[in-house]
């Protein structure tokens, strides 16, 4: 049944019919339903997922920029700033204003502006294509005149915008270099980490000293700021802020002056020894407190922050002393006869011997397997007892007290007890103090020789192990907390480098106190004779310290001459590592130190007069002459 | 001799006048607010639409069996500007598709397709005898390619396709046979992977856009992508004129022309796309409406003809606003920027207004009813034109 319009109905019968009229209406038909499909869609779209849409726009329209609290500052003792943040033009990026097609003319452009590598553009792209929302940084400083042609040339640079950041300044970077450290950008490898910790890929992060270790207290936590902004990436205003939680501020335990005259002592031996590596510790024996810590050569923190020249890098990478490392705290030395004390209060505890019991020294000791042990001199000290044994560091007497004599048929404490001495005085582990990559350095035992080397332990290694040679292995500050708990009574401190924290206000945020990580096993009476012991091997004369008395006031310590596998002298002796230790004053120490002069020879020729000087500084407050202009300077040409 | 004002068909005129005013408030919305007069594209187009609409009431006056002896003229004269568009138009976006003649644009393939329209009406009404026949309907296909072949290598796939639902459209109404309407439909389908092979890149990449917005929301995708987040954020009643974010901070692109409809569904919400989405119904009926009364198998073909081109384009528009159909750069007849498309769209309304006025009688209906009543031809030699 054909439907009539009305037309051909009232024109009546007449009018011819026009074909198609079905069809016509099919179509008809076939449009309705195609809009009320789109209608259906609407409703969809409108009704059903509009909250969904709703929330995308709002998501287009507000871009969340990261806001990065200020980083927090380091001062010294006396609250003297050790670091600023100063102003530097940063080049950064909203991914999601670069269109992908854009990418190319816009990388190669901001190449020129920003003086960076194309190669490291296109890296830092990617990286930021993964968080398409939040600002990357491109480049971290910029010179004012390529921020301010960034700025003009904004329509042709889509995404780009130059903002102000901050860069570290160290004021006292050259002598405090390996305390304090510097920043940079993270190391590719660690990026994932930190990103788990809501570090930005493109952040710098302390990477050395102070700076890394107090990264997360320093950084503080970003704030957020959400702005409104047109499809262009323009800013329109502002939708919400939240402050960053400001950094807080780190306060030292050591005071710059100290430090800068503490190094200043040690270089100038270093100088006159012609020698070009050392290091030096001083510490508060009852606190742990850090005075000083100097590991010559080192570097200047600024280097690494302005950022330094390819070839002063190059010059600091490839030095083979090393100067990039905190040999204070990562370098691992035999401590020749400083080490002897621990075999000598071992012995004591134990009863292998008593205090006033003597043992002959006729120079060397020969085991009936044939091996010969010799004590540096080479006549030999005759009947030592055991505060004399340590003022003169006798060899023998200490082969004696810990691996036995077969002839005496003296009973030494052995491997196992001496191993448990040395670790209760904290050798084997870190002592913890606040700066990365600390050595645990190595208290050599049967196993561990078993293990490491293959090899038995002999009655060999524990004698060496006794005067603090052959496969002993310690760091400087491991040995400067050993004199500061002989030094404070018998407790071992952990070393302490961080005063107290403070908020953005200047107020204490927390105060670290001293830490006591152990009390060495060893009765009083028997560490006064300790003590008595390294008296004596200052200030009597046939002790082996005397370059280390003062005029300011009376220095108890120990040489050590630690010698190592290297090229041996015309004299046929091996190489070695000068060591003085030791605290000051005797009676009530205030400071207590370990010195090491790298390849420096007789302990008590190198190292003695720099913890002279040291203590001489400290006490006075002066610097003290230079070493050659003193009355009893000894030319570094005479050896002993 | 007499003029009589002929009657108006005015939801016709409604629709049109609504459909053009959406367009005109969406438009002052996003206009450079320094513009002032004429320079507004909002008073332009509002200019342009009232000019428009007024030769479309002229044109009701006009009997539109005067189009018969013009089909022939206007058709060539079409495809001879295709040809020269081709050769010398303006370059622009990647395509030739216009003429810059002093300020005033000219984009032929918006007039050819009224002109095809007008075509295939005279051609299929001449052989309406013979609709059944497969060499009918294959010489129609041929008068639809030849246009539509031309536009495609502007290039410009959409409005070539539109071509092509007309004449489906129009030879369906004619009476062809379904397999041979169908037959064309089917060789597409199968030329499908070839066509793949040797489409433009563009195309191939609005194919993969439109099957997966997400896809690259940077590229291809975000304009798709803005569009349905501008709609879907409108809800029921919208932003407000001149609010919401999409449109106003520019996250939508093409927001005057191919997506002037999200920027309306933004802004007016449901209220406002479905109010579109009637009038655009409304005028379809009409325009189908009169196509079934009208007194000639020439007019009904017209607005048949004219009733396919406004629902494909606003189809296929809306339909790829809201997500539907591939991003073909077709634009919305009526409401979006394109004067010429308005300009077109106008004359088409007044050829149904004067198929309308004239539909079912003859001239001096009063007099000579019963004298002429079944004496005139189908497609009576002379229309009003004489008058």
């Amino acid at each position: 049944m054909e439907a009539h319009p009305r037309p051909a109905a009232r024109t009546g019968a007449g009018q011819p019919r026009v074909a198609g009229t079905r069809r016509a209406l099919l179509l008809g038909g076939a449009a309705l339903a195609g809009n009320t499909a789109l209608a259906a869609r609407l409703w969809q779209l409108q009704v059903v997922e509009s909250e969904t849409y709703r929330e995308q726009a709002a998501h287009n329209r507000a871009r969340t920029r990261p806001i990065q609290p200020l980083r927090g500052l380091i001062y010294d003792r006396n609250r003297e700033p050790l670091v600023a943040n100063a102003p530097v033009f940063g080049v950064w990026l909203a991914p999601a204003d670069l269109p992908v097609e854009r990418e190319g003319p816009v990388l190669a452009n901001l190449a020129v502006l920003t003086g960076e590598r194309l190669e490291d553009l296109r890296f830092k792209l990617s990286q930021a294509r993964l968080a398409p929302d939040t600002p990357a940084r491109l480049a971290r400083a910029v010179p004012r005149e390529s921020a301010l042609t960034i700025e003009e040339r904004r329509s042709d640079l889509p995404g780009i915008s130059v903002r102000t950041s901050t860069r570290r300044e160290y004021a006292h970077g050259d002598v405090l270099g390996h305390i304090l450290g510097f920043t940079g950008p993270i190391p590719a490898e660690e990026v994932e980490t930190y990103r788990r910790q809501g570090v930005r890929f493109d952040e710098d992060i302390g990477l050395a000293g102070v700076e890394r270790s107090l990264q997360t207290r320093l950084r503080g936590r970003d704030g957020e700021q959400q702005l409104e902004t047109d499809a262009f990436g323009r800013a329109l205003h502002e939708l919400s802020f939240t402050p960053p939680q400001v950094g807080q501020h780190a306060v030292l335990s050591i005071a710059v002056n100290e430090q800068k005259a503490i190094r200043e002592i040690l270089a100038r031996h270093l100088a006159l020894r012609e020698r070009g590596a050392g290091a030096v510790v001083v510490l508060r024996p009852n606190t742990g407190d850090v005075v000083a810590m100097v590991s010559l050569p080192d570097y200047d923190s600024n280097i690494f922050t302005r950022g330094a020249s390819s070839e002063s890098f190059a010059l600091l990478v490839s030095d083979p002393r090393r100067p990039l490392i905190n040999h204070a705290i990562s370098g691992l030395y035999p401590p020749g006869s400083t080490y002897k004390v621990i075999a000598a209060s071992g012995a004591l505890e134990a009863g292998v011997v008593l205090p006033q019991s003597k043992i002959h020294c006729d120079g060397r000791l020969i085991l009936p397997d044939g091996w010969a042990f010799d004590d540096w001199l080479p006549q030999g000290h005759g009947l030592v007892d055991l505060e004399r044994a340590i003022a003169e560091s006798c060899n023998i007497y200490f082969y004696n007290v810990s691996g036995g004599n077969p002839y005496t048929r003296l009973q030494g404490l052995g491997n196992r007890r001496l191993a448990e001495f040395e670790r209760s005085f904290g050798f084997g582990q870190r002592t913890g103090i606040d700066l990365p990559g600390e050595a645990s350095g190595l208290v050599p035992t049967s196993e561990w020789k078993n293990k490491n080397l293959q090899q038995p332990w002999v009655t060999g290694d524990t004698y060496h192990a006794a005067i603090g040679q052959g496969l002993v292995q310690v760091t400087p500050l491991q040995i400067a907390g050993m004199y500061a708990a002989i030094g404070n009574g018998g407790r071992v401190m952990r070393p302490r480098l961080i005063d107290r924290m403070l908020d953005q206000h200047g107020n204490v945020a927390e105060r670290i106190p001293p830490q006591v990580q152990g009390v060495l096993p060893i009765s009083d009476a028997n560490l006064r004779l300790l003590q008595a012991g390294l008296y004596r091997a200052v200030n009597e004369p046939q002790g082996t310290g005397p370059r280390a008395r003062s005029a300011h006031t009376v220095v108890a310590g120990k040489t050590g001459t630690a010698e190592y596998s290297g090229a041996r002298d015309t004299e046929g002796r091996l190489p070695s590592h000068a060591w003085f230790a030791g605290y000051a004053p005797a009676e009530q120490p205030e400071y207590a130190f370990a010195v090491l002069v790298r390849d420096g020879g007789e302990g008590s020729f190198a190292a003695a007069p720099i913890a002279r000087d040291i203590v001489d500084y400290l006490m006075t407050g002066d610097m003290p002459p230079l070493p050659q202009d003193r009355p009893d300077f000894v030319s570094p040409d005479r050896r002993l | 001799m007499f003029l009589r004002v002929r009657r108006i068909e005015w939801a016709t005129v409604i629709s049109t006048i609504a459909l053009v005013a959406l367009g005109v408030l969406m438009l002052s919305t996003t206009a450079d607010p320094d513009t002032r007069g004429l320079e507004n594209q909002a008073v332009q187009k509002a200019v342009l639409g009232a000019l428009g609409l007024g030769l479309a009431f002229a044109m009701a006056q006009v009997d539109y069996r005067g189009l018969h002896g013009l089909a022939a003229p206007v058709y060539l004269l079409g495809v001879v500007a295709l040809v020269l568009v081709l050769l010398v138009g303006d370059f622009d976006l990647g395509a030739r598709r216009w003429f810059e003649i002093g300020p005033i644009v000219v984009q032929p393939s918006e007039f050819m397709k009224l002109a095809a329209i007008v075509a295939f009406a005279k051609f299929l009404t001449d052989r309406s005898d013979s609709t059944r026949t497969l060499r009918t309907v294959m010489v129609s296909l041929g008068i639809m390619l030849l246009p539509a072949g031309l536009i495609f290598l502007q290039p410009d796939l959409g409005t070539a396709l539109i071509f092509g639902a007309i004449w489906m459209g129009m030879v369906f109404v004619a009476g062809a046979r379904w397999w041979h309407l169908l037959t064309p439909v089917v060789i597409a389908l199968a030329a499908f992977p070839f066509a793949w092979f040797f489409a433009q890149d563009y195309m191939r990449q609005r194919f993969v856009t439109f099957l997966d917005p997400g896809s690259d929301p940077l590229g291809a995708g975000y304009n798709v992508l803005q569009a349905r987040i501008s709609i879907g954020s409108g809800g029921w009643f919208g932003h407000g004129l001149g609010q919401g974010s999409q449109s106003q901070l520019e996250f939508l692109r093409v927001r005057d022309t191919d997506f002037i409809f999200a920027m309306l569904g933004e802004q007016l919400g449901l209220a406002g796309t479905i109010g579109l989405l009637a009038f655009f119904s409304l005028l379809i009926v009409q325009a189908l409406v009169i196509g079934l009364r009208a007194r000639d198998m020439f007019g009904r073909l017209l607005a048949i003809g004219i009733a396919a081109m406004l629902f494909t384009q606003s189809f296929v528009n809306i339909g790829m606003n809201v997500g539907l159909m591939p991003v073909t750069g077709i634009t919305l007849p009526l409401v979006s920027l394109g004067k010429n498309s308005l300009l077109v769209t106008l004359l088409s309304v007044g050829i149904l207004l004067s198929i309308h006025s004239h539909r079912g009688a003859a001239p001096f209906r009063q007099q000579s009813m019963h004298v002429v009543r079944g004496s005139i031809p189908a497609a009576g030699p002379r229309g009003g034109l004489g008058r």
